[in-house]
């Protein structure tokens, strides 16, 4: 039997859960804004010269140990995901940095469009804000994270100018772009938030190993850890590692009043708070609201609109790659950070969907990782094996597509009446199916992937119609407005039940656009403390 | 951790049979199975417990249901491979992953390759560094993003 303890004389201002991409970015600011925070994160820190990109068994690492889906990976802070009712399986990190610490860090930024959807297309809802108010915080984030890449793509809005010069395109990179240059059609180097120069603290450039998908031993790959978390502490924040949190506690009036969580010993704690911040991801967060029924809230907390865990959007991902006839040594350089092309990015009614997609350019990696598919089929086994295998290796480029989805209902997390993490606390349960609209866009998509591998001079096209291990964007679960009927939470993160509860991960997305979402998450987050910090000084104690 | 009982799981000469079908002779290099990979198989698929569960049960279940695998002729152990792969496809996958893991982590075969094997960090790789001339088409083309009042 656990014992209980009860760390109620130590109530903090903001209690924030999570301590990822957006808890990293809430924390830091309201620190440094003078508020007493703590963060309570399942995972703990992580030491980058450990990383598996340095170890003998990184093939195998990848695999299992840093697989990016915790139902592979099965370390003691993941919990299981029962993703049997969604062809897309969600992928993440739980730790100090949260995702980020497994990320691409391709981060470009949502279009003016993305926020006026309804206004533009008729279809899903317009955001309660718009591109220009988010603006000044995508802008600190990128000084936060270290941004690289160019001005003037002339498929966005203008942008200050970024940090650091973008990340080589390698020969195998500009081949790619040479078939998008035959067709006339749009690309751009990528906006990432990875070093091509020393930036941040103690943070070195990048120096080509390829591997951001095992966290990155050159501390080159921003990840929260890394960036916003030496800052959060320095401003004062605690953070307490290993500690899972069960509910989210509210009083008699329906107030939040902190969470229960189970320590890294194993004993079960409480930690008294006069707001809490919820920033556990697009899954976690809906997770803990509807693990956190009480009399005041019998349907899970902040769910009086009924619509916590609905409207789960991933971004539908179709990977189509080719192989080149020569050798461009494709697994020199980061994987996925070449460049984008958004040439079907907005809406044009005359393709049969709406919305669009943006294409992200990949390389490849060594053979182990190649021989077992890497982004497309296994090479074969028995004979024709090692022709195959040698055609592919530093040859093979891919060229992902990622796909608006829009919002439905019926795509939900909720929690399996079975499946339990290690501490018995339900799990949550996907259910997720694409929509019509969505894979019009990804066949749209295809058929144009393909024009541009053959352009370019690929051979041996192979289409993944759909990736499985695909649902690293995780959004719309708490979704945002301005109507309590029907959403979550308002234009600040604000809950519309619980006026001390606020959502600053991927779940407040109305809509999920059709680019990498972390520097809007982080940005929503920057701009909900700032709302804190001149709004709410009576979280202060 | 490479455990006795983890190596006495596995039936060695049906494993050795079949990684010979897996990754044929090429060049001067035999099969996989005689190249004597089992051992870092095992240490390999020690490392993590999921994955030796499973790995070591598809070993077990392949060799139930082919006890004789080693005596058939080839061709009879491919369609036995290809039986195994198309019903058990999930532990099939075990088996076929770690092969091409261990397989291309032998320096005989990095030497065949012509690839460093050496692991991506600490020394990275090297890159021509960025040339902002490869802009100079596409900075051309007026801006096209879609305006929003
Ligand atoms: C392989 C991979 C590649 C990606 N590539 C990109 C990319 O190129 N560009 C991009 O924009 N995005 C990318 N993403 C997505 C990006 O990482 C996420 O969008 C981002 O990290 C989400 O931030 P977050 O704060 O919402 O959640 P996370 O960063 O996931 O952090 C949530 C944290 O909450 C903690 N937590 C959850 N539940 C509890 C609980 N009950 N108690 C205590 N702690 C809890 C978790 O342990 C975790 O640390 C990628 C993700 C992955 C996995
Ligand atoms: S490719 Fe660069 S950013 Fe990615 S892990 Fe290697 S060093 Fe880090």
């Amino acid at each position: 039997m656990m014992s209980k303890n009860t760390t109620t004389d130590k109530s903090v201002d903001v209690l924030v859960i999570g301590a990822g991409a957006s808890g990293g970015a809430a924390t830091a600011w309201l620190a440094e804004s003078g508020f007493n925070v703590k963060c309570l994160e399942q995972g703990y820190w992580q030491d980058p010269s450990k990383y598996a990109s340095a170890s003998k068994d990184y093939e195998f690492e990848m695999l299992t140990n840093w697989a990016p889906d915790p139902n592979k990976r099965q370390r003691d802070e993941d919990y299981p995901i029962n993703d049997t009712n969604s062809p897309v399986t969600p992928v993440m990190f739980n730790g100090v940095g949260g995702s980020t610490i497994l990320w691409t860090a391709h981060t470009p930024r949502f279009h003016p469009s993305d926020f006026r959807v309804k206004t533009l297309d008729g279809v899903a809802d317009d955001w309660p804000i718009s591109y220009e108010e988010l603006e000044e915080f995508y802008d600190l984030n990128d000084e936060v994270m270290g941004c690289s890449g160019i001005n003037g793509d002339p498929a966005n809005p203008p942008r200050s100018p970024r940090q650091m010069p973008p990340i080589p395109l390698g020969k195998d990179g500009r081949k790619l772009i040479s078939g998008f240059e035959k067709l006339g059609w749009h690309w751009w180097p990528s906006d990432s938030y990875v070093n091509t120069q020393p930036y941040g603290e103690g943070r070195d450039a990048c120096n080509f190993c390829g591997h951001n998908h095992m966290g990155c031993y050159q501390r080159a790959k921003s990840s929260t850890d890394l960036t916003y978390w030496p800052r959060a502490l320095r401003g004062g924040a605690t953070i307490e590692t290993g500690a899972r949190v069960r509910r989210i506690t509210t009083d008699e009036s329906g107030r939040a009043t902190g969470a229960d969580y189970i320590d890294s010993k194993g004993v079960d704690q409480h930690q008294n708070a006069r707001a809490v911040i919820m920033a556990a991801n697009g899954i976690g967060t809906p997770r803990l609201l509807l693990n956190s029924t009480s009399d005041e809230h019998p349907n899970g907390l902040a769910n009086t609109s009924g619509l916590v865990g609905k409207n789960l959007m991933f971004h539908p991902f179709a990977m189509i790659s080719g192989t080149f006839p020569e050798k461009m040594d494709t697994w020199q350089g980061p994987l996925g950070n070449i460049a984008m092309s958004q040439e079907f990015y907005e809406t044009d009614k005359s393709r049969g969907f709406v919305r669009g997609y943006t294409y992200q350019f990949q390389r490849s990696l060594g053979p182990a990782w190649i021989a077992n598919g890497g982004f497309r089929n296994a090479v074969p086994w028995g004979e024709g094996h090692h022709e195959e295998l040698e055609k592919r290796l530093g040859s093979l480029m891919a060229i992902a597509v990622i796909g608006e989805d829009l919002p439905e209902e019926h795509n939900t997390v909720d929690l399996d009446p079975e499946l339990t993490d290690s501490d018995g606390i339900p799990a949550p349960r996907l259910n997720y199916t694409l929509s019509k609209n969505s894979r019009d866009q990804l066949d749209h998509a295809i058929v144009n992937a393909k024009k541009v591998l053959e352009a370019a001079g690929a051979s041996d096209i192979f289409v993944d119609p759909m990736m499985r291990q695909s649902g690293w964007h995780l959004m719309g679960t708490a979704r945002m407005g301005d109507d309590p009927r029907s959403s979550v939470v308002d234009k600040w993160g604000q809950s519309h039940d619980v006026d001390n509860l606020f959502i600053v991960d991927g779940s407040i997305f109305v809509t999920g656009a059709a680019v990498n979402p972390t520097p809007t998450i982080q940005a929503l987050a920057l701009r909900t403390a700032d709302y804190i910090v001149a709004n709410r000084q009576d979280f202060k104690g | 951790m490479i455990t006795n009982s983890a190596k006495t799981q596995i039936d060695e000469p049906l494993l050795t049979s079949m990684l010979d079908r897996l990754i044929p002779p090429v060049g001067d290099l035999p099969g996989a199975g005689q190249m004597g990979l089992i051992d870092e198989i095992v240490r390999l698929s020690g490392q993590q417990t999921r994955f030796q569960e499973i790995f070591e049960t598809a070993v077990k279940t392949f060799y139930n249901k082919n006890q004789d695998f080693i005596s058939q002729s080839e061709s009879q152990q491919d369609e036995a491979i290809r039986q195994f792969e198309s019903t058990n496809q999930d532990m099939f996958d075990s088996v076929l992953t770690i092969s091409y893991i261990v397989y291309y982590k032998d320096e005989r075969v990095h030497k065949r390759l012509g690839w460093s094997g050496k692991t991506p960090q600490p020394d990275g790789n090297k890159m021509e560094p960025w040339n902002e001339s490869v802009l100079d088409k596409i900075r051309t083309r007026k801006p096209f993003w879609r305006q929003v009042d």
